[in-house]
């Protein structure tokens, strides 16, 4: 396979682009910039991104707590119902947080 | 106290980073180009990119991203600055004005954690459901994209991965999936993390891939169907998807590192590859049936397309063209061609963007001796490194070139066409002949017009009253009907005496023969002489420009006489002397001029040696007063009036041809960007409206005048790196450092590509004379072949045709550290001073090297003196007739010895090491590495330094100046500038020592090199802004700006004009100016403090007059030392004062 291979059919969004580029005077240099963008207008922000400040670790120890607490407080509710081993706990724990949340 | 104000005169032309988008319609095809702290939005259309606006963000931009939220058919902009801004921003096409509206921002930046080594990375999930960046080591910051939610909540995942190299989404995952480039003790891996963003935890790593290249930097996700991610290593290139794994290793690949990539098809088949060395590869994957109706990738192939400039980003735009973003050349346009060039390049350069980046070192010269002056600058690195000659002035855009030399004279007629308001003749006078052009359409032909002689030089030509030409010849004065083109009058001095000089309006003439001068009316058909007289002296020139407008017939003419070189006012019609003006001196006036700027009337009087007076002239009684003085050029010089956008200018013809015009009742003198105008006449022909006529040396140039002054970036490319430029008067040469990399050879090292030092036309190689320390010798380099190797060489180019006259090469492990043009002692050569040190990997810090004097003699580069130092010299100043150098943590004075050597004079050692002098008198300004500045003292009578005081809060310096006696300036590498002032007035020993801090400001860009000199002529008389001193500097990012030291009442009414301002321009990105301009830095954060920010007050010019009302109301300025409300007019023109600056 060739570079020209390579290079065929090139992406196209349209065709008319760059299709009367003049060089007529050979390569062109440009020192040209745009007029500044000077917005009067306050339009205000339709989010804001607010950093969530705790630590790592402390997020961590307490996802780890929930973890551990949650499947806790299943076990008590089931080993009162008698019937319930950790992987029942585990299959039910996501059904059970909404609950727990509302 | 001391009061700064900072403007850019060239904004930062570094390219960080370009996509490609629909951005201001679902329909536009854009570029995004992200350059410091700003953004261009450009349009992609049939002629090529159009630039539709320019927008300023409060912050360095660090990463540019783009994505598209799932439902919509737009894309977004994502950014983060330097300071962990982030922001993410949609164009919306209101009409034909874009508006910028910032859709969520906020800063994401952790006071504790500690920065990754590498620089931040931020990328977005392909389904733009999360944006994850690596901003603090071992924590991946995201922000997940809710649509709903008014708060986006940007949390930390911990991530075992300490060192990363790169980060990317992988497409076609369930739950947003990144994969790493890490690197551990056994090497680096590849590691694939999936994110639970509910829970904001990473869940599972779907798959990896340890011991990839060890030098593994870049990733490339692939989109779907294919999946996977490429890896990009030094010498290597694997594709990985979980289940396959590919592998090639081109063998063009080796010389360099690949640094960027932009995917071509949206299929992801197609990548181009940029790298360091500006090579430019396709990397295509082959793919086939997968055996499950998919398909994967069966191959990887790369090939070598070409060179461009050496890309910082790419981006593929359409049909088959690409823009190259480059930090160290020019960025380009470029097209890809099936078919290679005769060069075998696939790649076709289309348009080059200048870029002044890096500029590591500059110089102000005044070659012209103008008292304006020009920046030369080390620009670029590499094979993209070139000289930048900058200059303001005034462009004119070429539209039509003749080739006729010899022109001696120049006017434009309305031939036949009275009725017409275009012009469509041309008369050019050449010695001893006439001829004449006709303009139809954009065709010029030679006409003739039968009332004319062809056979004498003209004098003058113009449309004057009753339809009619006038032609003036050495003999004759002829008048020609303009319908018919037949001669109708004709006047003759008396007894044949030649014509000297001639002025004409539309009704009168007035010439002079000798000591004659006549004054003649022109009537219908007929010449009328009213009134002669025979003056003292010869006269030199003449002129009869009516003042008042509108009126066809003047009062007064103006004489310059020859002998007693003066100026006389003459009443009409009898030739009266109203008033004397003796000009002194033997040069005699060569060209006279009335004019009316803005309603005062000028008289201006150009001499023979490009140096002109002007005065202003009561109309009524010709008196002539306040006399100034300016020096145009350095050739007798013509003056010449001309119309551009209805306002009155004057060209002054000569080898640096000026425009002269006046703006707020001052004169203002631009340079004009063309080599020599001889003659210039004003046309305005259907073809060529509003235009002008140049005659240059050899051809007539039929152009357009731009507006307003601006800079002029000439480049001369050395295809090596510049890193320090002196300027010789004496030799009328510059002395260039560079550094190019060769390769190793058999035989030693060798040139990669021919570059200025191994084309110049003379060229000698320093010996092997300074051992290397404990042992081995600088000239034998154990250097294995195909490594490559810094060549440093000092050039010696000619400061008007840039040729290389001399390059000196150094051994391969010498390199020039600083190099100055200095005269020693009582020495009557000027020398170039070199100062270089020998650096070798395994040590912390130089500990050898020489300093070197070379005297440049009539084409020969001759070695004087040299010698060895125990560290590298970082800077040289020439210390009143002496070598004053920072030598590692020493600065050192030399003396200039009968013997012609170097003597150690004196020597203090106070720093960790010395980056950067300056000296004023006996006083010397140091740079430290990291302890800000000091100010030493020499005393001359006890020959030693002393320490006078110092900046005691630690700073990592990147460049000092001196701004007057007690006033220092400095640049630090957090991009802040600060001033420290030495209190004189300090009552106790303590605090004399202190150098205390007493402005500060944040640049957003890092200076490299501060400058004493000015953009804009000095020495013409009129102030127009109370501002003292002015200091160019020079940045990584290519910018070029003036710091200058203004008065306290200035800068508080400057200061509350800016506080205004923030009021009034909303802030893209809602980052806060205040915020932005203020120091910063690791250590502290301080308010911005006596530093006027003159980009922000120069914004005001283009507000809406509403926004101007609205801004201004309330401001209070002091006009002619009384305090009064200010309007508007007041503010523009204080603006307009300070933007004549650059």
């Amino acid at each position: 396979m060739s570079v020209a291979d390579f290079l065929k059919d090139l992406p196209s969004h349209n065709a008319q682009n760059f299709s009367q580029f003049n060089m007529e005077h050979g390569l062109r240099t440009s020192q040209k910039r745009a007029s500044v963008y000077l917005p009067t207008e306050d339009v205000p922000s339709e989010q804001h991104i607010v950093m969530d400040k705790r630590c790592v670790l402390l997020r961590y120890l307490k996802q780890q707590w929930d973890k551990k607490t949650l499947p806790r407080k299943r076990d008590h509710n089931s080993s009162a119902d008698g019937n319930g081993t950790a992987n029942s706990n585990c299959k039910k724990r996501p059904r059970l947080e909404p609950l727990e949340m509302n | 106290m001391s009061h700064h104000y900072v403007v850019t005169a060239q904004k930062p032309t570094a390219v960080v980073s370009c996509v490609t988008g629909n951005f201001t319609s679902p329909t536009d095809l854009n570029l995004i180009i992200a350059r410091n702290s700003q953004l261009e939005i450009d349009l992609v259309t049939p002629e090529g990119l159009r630039p539709l606006k320019e927008v300023n963000i409060n912050g360095q931009i660090s990463v540019m991203r783009h994505f598209r939220p799932q439902d919509s058919k737009k894309d977004l902009l994502f950014i983060l600055t330097l300071r962990y801004n982030v922001m993410i921003l949609e164009c919306r096409m209101i009409g034909d004005q874009i508006s910028v509206i910032t859709k969520a921002h906020g800063n994401v930046s952790d006071q504790v954690s500690i920065p990754t080594e590498g620089g931040v990375i931020a990328v977005i999930d392909p389904k733009a459901r999360v944006i994850g960046m690596c901003l603090y080591m071992g924590l991946f910051t995201i922000i997940p994209l809710d649509k709903e939610t008014s708060e986006l909540k940007a949390t930390n995942l911990r991530m075992d991965e300490l060192n990363v190299y790169d980060v990317e989404f992988l497409y076609g995952c369930i739950n947003p999936t990144i994969i790493v480039i890490h690197k551990d003790v056994d090497g680096r891996h590849v590691k694939t993390h999936e994110i639970n963003l509910r829970d904001k935890e990473f869940m599972k790593i779907a798959w990896k891939q340890d011991n990839v290249e060890t030098e593994a930097t870049m990733l490339i996700p692939v989109p779907t169907p294919l999946g996977g991610a490429i890896v990009i290593g030094r010498e290597s290139i694997v594709y990985h998807d979980g289940n396959s794994y590919h592998a090639v290793a081109p063998s063009t690949f080796k010389q360099s590192t690949i640094n960027c990539y932009a995917r071509v098809d949206s299929k992801g088949q197609r990548y181009l590859l940029g790298n360091m060395y500006g090579q430019l590869f396709m990397l295509f994957l082959e793919t086939m049936d997968n055996g499950k109706g998919g398909v994967a990738v069966k191959e990887i192939k790369v090939e070598l397309l070409g060179e461009i400039s050496i890309p910082e980003c790419i981006t593929y735009l359409d049909n088959g063209f690409l823009f190259i973003g480059s930090k160290h050349g020019d960025s380009q346009l470029v097209r890809l061609s099936t078919t290679p060039n005769e060069n075998g390049s696939y790649v076709i350069p289309m348009e080059n963007f200048t870029s002044l980046a890096p500029i590591l070192d500059l110089g102000v010269v005044d070659l012209d001796r103008q008292g304006q002056g020009q920046i030369i600058t080390c620009s670029g690195s590499f094979k993209d490194g070139s000289l930048r000659i900058i200059r303001i002035g005034i462009g004119i855009q070429e539209h039509a070139c003749i080739d006729l030399p010899g022109i001696k004279g120049m006017w434009s007629l309305k031939v036949g066409i009275d009725e017409s308001i275009y012009e469509n003749t041309l008369v050019l006078a050449f010695v001893g002949h006439t001829r004449i052009l006709t303009l139809t359409g954009e065709e010029v032909e030679e006409t003739d017009i039968p009332g004319f002689i062809s056979d004498q030089q003209t004098f003058h030509c113009a449309n004057v009253d009753y339809d009619q030409i006038i032609q003036v010849t050495p003999l004759t004065v002829r008048l020609v009907k303009s319908s018919t083109k037949s001669l109708v009058g004709e006047w003759q001095p008396p007894d044949g005496k030649r014509i000297g000089v001639v002025s004409c309006n539309s009704s009168q003439i007035v010439i002079a023969s000798a000591c004659n001068v006549y004054y003649i009316e022109i009537e219908n058909c007929y010449l009328a002489e009213k009134s002669q007289r025979t003056l003292e002296y010869e006269v030199a020139c003449l002129d009869i420009t009516p003042l008042e407008e509108g009126k066809s017939k003047a009062d007064l003419i103006a004489v310059g006489l020859w002998t007693d070189i003066s100026v006389v006012v003459l009443s009409l019609p009898k030739l009266e002397t109203m008033y004397t003006e003796k000009l002194f001196g033997e040069i005699i006036p060569r060209s006279i001029l009335m004019t009316t700027f803005e309603g005062i009337h000028y008289l201006l009087c150009a001499l023979g040696d490009g140096s002109m007076f002007y005065f202003i002239l009561n109309r009524l009684d010709g008196r002539l007063s306040e006399k100034k003085k300016v020096t145009l050029g350095t050739q007798p010089t013509t003056l010449r009036t001309f119309k551009s956008f209805a306002t009155t200018n004057v060209f002054a013809c000569s080898d640096r041809p000026t425009v002269i015009y006046s703006s707020n009742h001052k004169l203002v003198f631009s340079n004009v960007n063309l080599k020599e105008v001889n003659h210039m006449c004003s046309l305005n022909a259907q073809s060529y409206p509003d235009s002008l006529a140049l005659a240059t040396k050899n051809s007539v140039i039929l152009g357009t005048i731009d507006e307003i002054q601006k800079l002029h970036i000439r480049t001369v490319p050395l295809g090596e790196g510049p890193r320090r430029i002196a300027y010789q008067e004496s030799s009328q040469t510059f002395g260039v450092a560079t550094l190019r990399v060769d390769v190793q050879g058999r035989g030693g090292p060798k040139p990669t590509r021919p570059s200025a030092s191994t084309q110049a036309q003379n060229i000698t190689y320093a010996s092997n004379i300074v051992p290397k320390p404990g042992g081995g010798n600088t000239g034998t380099t154990n250097a294995e072949i195909g490594q490559e190797l810094d060549i440093n060489n000092l050039l010696i180019i000619d400061q008007n045709t840039f040729e290389v006259l001399h390059a000196h090469q150094f051994m391969p492990s010498e390199s020039i550290i600083s190099l100055m043009s200095a005269t020693l002692g009582d020495d009557p050569n000027t020398y170039y001073v070199v100062s270089t040190a020998l650096i070798y990997a395994d040590e912390p810090e130089p500990k050898v090297g020489r300093i070197i004097i070379f005297h440049y003699n009539e084409g020969k580069l001759a070695q004087v003196a040299e010698t060895k130092i125990d560290g590298s010299c970082h800077s040289l100043v020439e210390f009143n007739g002496k070598v004053l150098a920072g030598i590692n943590s020493f600065v050192r004075l030399y003396e200039w010895t009968n013997e012609k050597e170097l003597r150690m004079e004196c020597n203090i050692q106070n720093n960790i090491s010395v980056l950067y002098l300056k000296a004023k008198g006996d006083f010397i300004l140091v740079g430290d590495l990291m302890r800000s500045m000091t100010l030493l003292q020499h005393k001359q009578m006890e020959g030693i330094f002393v320490e006078i005081s110092r900046d005691c809060d630690p700073k990592w310096m990147r460049a000092v100046e001196i701004l007057d006696d007690d006033t220092f300036l400095g640049s630090e590498t957090y991009g802040n500038l600060f001033v420290c002032q030495k209190d004189s007035a300090a009552t106790t020993d303590e605090e004399r020592q202190l150098l205390p801090e007493v402005a500060r400001f944040h640049l957003g860009d890092v200076v490299n090199v501060f400058r004493h000199g000015s953009l804009v002529m000095q020495n013409v008389g009129e102030r127009t802004t109370p501002n003292q001193g002015c200091v160019l500097y020079g940045t990584v990012n290519g910018a070029i700006g003036i710091v200058t030291q203004i008065p306290q009442d200035f800068y508080d009414f400057l200061h509350s004009l800016e506080e205004r301002l923030t009021n009034t321009i909303k802030s893209v990105g809602k980052i806060d100016h205040s915020y932005y301009r203020s120091y910063q830095t690791t250590q502290k954060t301080e308010p911005c403090e006596n530093f006027i920010d003159g980009d922000l007050i120069e914004s005001f010019l283009d507000l809406s007059r509403d926004k101007m009302k609205e801004t201004v109301m309330g401001l209070e300025v002091t006009l002619s030392g009384e305090k009064k409300e200010a309007d508007i007019d007041d503010v523009i023109k204080i603006v307009e004062d300070l933007t004549r600056m650059h």
